[in-house]
């Protein structure tokens, strides 16, 4: 029978099976390029996966640690970037959703802004930003906010038209009926975007910090890809990849202290 | 007992025209409800009950014509929704982030607090809040739902919802309150206990005419079932675009008007009534307004003189 339910704990095994696996796979491909080359480095085994760790964890020789000052570097511009992303695109959409000129005034450019590639446009962010903080957040930015506005413009689009004249005949101002109907209504929706546009947010940083960066996870990345120390770099992708994790799994924490309503509601 | 005796409206409309391009809608259609009135408005579908319903909303003002209602005591142009009118639809009424008891006190929040207040007088507002919220669950209490006050519309039944959602217009006490088939969606059974509920809102009309005082709820009700508008309304208005137009000079049809506007037996909330008697009354409507055959003038069966 299709989706039929299975117990918690035999899901667990399941899963926790499917990550062995995967970890036993890659055992077995490294070893078998070691019988090959011994000094592989392309797909390091254990032991030298322990050395790139140690690599990075211990002070180099201008007595820094990578992984501390790549993760304040990498860190510090995603969060101002997705930060200012966030606001703008939510103040963008809940003006076009909620204001009719401003709609017909900004649709045709966030329409056409939704769809240029932000890797393709990294040199127009160089130009006008140069390559310091300002370029990371205003290319992470510019990035997130057409999809963010459209998605909330869109969420408040299909409210449908009897809740908000109903909150007029309690006497609620425009103001209430967007902050107090509106708002509330799509919250849960524009938290789900934002979780959605982390992927993409992430992307843009990491190609910006391989072009020009001179710290930071991507920087980090291509240079030691090109010293081909993959002990390195399989580590840091282990850590992007639980990094996008935890930042979506409390995402959709706030989601459900937030809007306790919206859980019932899609269930 | 009509509660019609006294002059005092709540409602007007006064040759309400609408027309949605080449598509006439309403014909100077001429409605006056006083304060305490139940009106079952019926009609066949297409002739303009929810076009009149949102014109009285204020929503969608019709093209000609006036519709005043009572706002700060005096009758004034509804050409916007507002706190005077309330509206129940027949789903979207309640709104789904809120739990029952929230929804009921939220008109009284908007109502009589400002976001500034709630921002920046926060004790105040704390106050405020738990003195709705007690409003609102006495009220819930009132109709039947004190066990449910702290669950979310999708949590309830469709008849819960209803209820909350009548419970949620009637708290801010506006002077007319308009259902659009609100009970268009439930069985036969929630229906009933929801039309025993209106019933004993109109109980408590009758209360306070008695005393002399101003009837508290004022009603009109679409419904497309005629034994739940006799049954609710104290007063049937049948809306159709089955008149004698030609007799008024028109040589096409231009559109619906009141043709049928007549009392309507009253019940007691308990009482459940036998619906045979009634044949008469439905083959009339039936005739009257349902029946594209037959064509009458349409004052022929206005009984109520609309501009008493």
């Amino acid at each position: 029978m299709i989706r039929r339910p299975i117990t918690r704990s035999w899901a667990v095994v399941l899963g926790c099976l499917s990550v062995l696996l995967l970890l036993a796979g890659y055992t077995w491909v490294s070893h078998r390029q070691h019988q090959v080359n011994p000094d592989d480095t392309t797909i390091p085994n254990w032991s030298q996966l322990y050395e790139g760790v140690k690599k990075f964890t211990q002070p180099d020789r201008k007595e820094e640690r990578w992984i501390v000052e790549d993760s304040i570097a990498t860190g510090r511009r995603l969060f101002f970037g997705l930060g200012l992303g966030v606001v703008f695109g939510f103040a963008i959409g809940m003006m076009m959703g909620c204001i009719t000129p401003i709609e017909a005034f900004l649709q045709p450019p966030i329409l056409l802004l939704a769809k240029v590639p932000q890797t393709a446009a990294l040199a127009v962010y160089f130009v006008f930003f140069g390559t310091g903080m300002e370029m990371y957040v205003a290319m992470i930015a510019f990035g997130i906010i057409p999809a963010l506005a459209v998605t909330v413009h869109l969420a408040i689009k299909d409210l449908p038209s009897e809740m908000l004249d109903k909150a007029y005949t309690l006497g609620a101002s425009h103001f209430e009926v967007a902050a107090e109907v509106v708002l509330k209504q799509i919250l849960p929706k524009f938290i789900d975007a934002v979780r959605l546009a982390i992927g993409p947010a992430i992307v843009f940083l990491i190609a910006a910090e391989m072009v020009v960066g001179d710290v930071g996870f991507g920087y980090r990345i291509r240079l030691q890809f090109k010293l081909t120390n993959m002990n390195v770099v399989y580590p840091y992708l282990v850590m992007l990849a639980f990094f996008g994790f935890a930042l979506d799994y409390g995402l959709r924490f706030l989601r459900a202290k937030l809007c306790p309503w919206y859980q019932r509601d899609s269930k | 007992m009509i509660l019609s005796d006294q002059n005092n409206f709540g409602l007007q409309c006064q040759g309400v025209s609408h027309w949605f391009g080449e598509t006439k809608v309403l014909f100077d259609l001429n409605l006056n409800v006083h304060a305490g009135q139940f009106v079952a408005l019926i009609g066949p579908s297409g002739c303009g009950k929810s076009t009149l319903l949102r014109a009285i909303l204020g929503t969608h003002p019709p093209h000609r014509g006036k519709i005043l209602t009572l706002q700060n005591g005096r009758l004034a142009n509804a050409d916007r929704p507002g706190r005077d009118r309330g509206i129940v639809y027949q789903k979207y009424s309640l709104y789904p982030f809120l739990t029952a008891l929230d929804n009921v006190a939220l008109g009284l929040k908007f109502d009589q607090t400002t976001t500034a207040f709630r921002w920046l007088n926060w004790a105040g507002w704390g106050k405020k809040r738990r003195e709705f919220r007690d409003r609102a669950a006495a009220f819930l209490d009132k109709v039947g739902l004190g066990q449910a006050m702290h669950l979310y519309p999708s949590q309830m039944s469709g008849g819960m919802q209803q209820r909350v959602a009548i419970a949620q217009a009637l708290i801010m006490e506006p002077e007319i309150i308009l259902l659009d088939e609100p009970f268009g969606a439930l069985d036969e059974a929630t229906r009933e206990e929801l039309q025993e509920m209106l019933l004993q809102f109109y109980e408590e009309n009758k209360e306070a005419m008695a005393e002399g005082e101003k009837p508290p709820y004022t009603l009109i009700i679409v419904t497309h079932e005629l034994n739940e508008a006799i049954r609710v309304g104290d007063r049937l208005v049948g809306l159709s675009q089955y008149w004698d137009w030609k007799a008024d000079g028109h040589d096409r049809s231009p559109g619906a008007t009141v043709v049928y506007d007549k009392p309507a037996p009253v019940f007691r909330p308990d009482e459940r009534p036998d619906y045979e008697l009634f044949a008469d009354i439905r083959r009339e409507i039936r005739q009257v307004v349902y029946n594209p055959e037959v064509l009458q003038r349409r004052d022929e069966h206005v009984n109520l003189n609309p501009t008493s």
